[in-house]
């Protein structure tokens, strides 16, 4: 089972990983299941202001979903997109926080783009299962935002 | 005066809602902003249509997106029909304000699904438009 800083390191690594499923066009029903669907929850994008509360969290990765589903630079690749680095968990009582970089690579058809980006992830434990609760990550460099931007308004990557 | 029987109105609240104005002969200005309720979501779909067709035939639509949020499935269809409502009147010129990059691609993106994304002008300052 692992010590309670590894459960709840495993469940940051799980939004991570629902985070890759969205991404690469695999859905959302991953992010559903690691986030708590609570009025408290929060959450900011590398290109988003806040969310606040469950109806308004769910809508931004719905969105951020729609606007992969014009990626395709990672079809014909076997690597990740992203993933979290370094992550640091600490744990009081029900509730840890996890600090970390998400780094990722995305091939767009002018070129790969990096993004590195510092992360905080808030885990709680409900009934028994770390749920995420609180999820931010640093602001976008514009550069990125606007290759994100120009592949939503052409409809492809 | 093109919009001498329109009267500005608001619906919501500060947690999302809209309001539409003319801002000056020939221009209609729709101000949205938050997340959109259920409530929210029955007025704009109820109003935007005939707001639209008040429009002049040479009209400007401003849509103030500013303080908007990305919105759910329902608001998503309730803007659609503000977009289709562009179709057929090919001379009205439309301009798009969001500040937040997420609230710009999905607005970019039921455009585009509209097929009236090329008829659109983003801006990111709504002091830009204050003089349209």
């Amino acid at each position: 089972m692992g010590s309670t800083e590894e459960q709840a390191a495993k469940a940051i690594y799980k939004f991570y990983d629902a985070l890759e499923d969205l991404l690469r066009s695999r859905g959302t029903g991953g992010m559903k299941e690691i986030w708590h669907h609570g009025d408290y929850v929060t959450t900011a994008h590398p290109f988003g202001d806040w969310a606040r509360g469950w109806t308004e969290v769910a809508a931004n990765w719905e969105e951020g979903a729609a606007v992969f589903a014009t990626y395709k630079g990672h079809d014909a690749r076997t690597d990740t997109i992203g993933g979290i680095h370094e992550l640091k968990v600490a744990v009081m009582g029900d509730a840890a926080y996890g600090t970390g970089v998400y780094k990722s690579r995305l091939y767009m058809s002018d070129g790969p783009i990096d993004l590195r980006v510092n992360c905080t992830n808030i885990v709680h434990r409900i009934d028994g299962t770390w749920k995420l609760v609180h999820h931010h990550a640093d602001q976008a460099p514009p550069d990125w935002q606007a290759a994100i931007g120009r592949m939503v308004q052409a409809g492809h990557s | 005066m093109p919009f001498a029987e329109f009267s500005p109105a608001e619906v919501g609240s500060s947690a999302g809602g809209f309001r539409w104005a003319s801002a000056g002969q020939g221009v209609l200005r729709i101000t949205v902003w938050g997340y959109w309720h259920e409530d929210v979501v029955r007025a704009f779909a109820a109003e935007a249509p005939a707001a639209l067709g008040k429009l002049a035939p040479s009209g400007t639509l401003v849509l103030d997106a500013s303080a908007l949020k990305p919105q759910g499935a329902d608001a998503q269809e309730a803007l659609r029909l503000l977009f289709r409502g562009l179709v057929p009147h090919a001379s009205v010129k439309a301009m798009v304000i969001a500040r937040n990059a997420l609230t710009r691609m999905q607005l970019a993106r039921l455009l585009r699904e509209c097929g009236v994304d090329q008829r659109v002008e983003f801006g990111d300052n709504t002091s830009t438009t204050e003089g349209v």
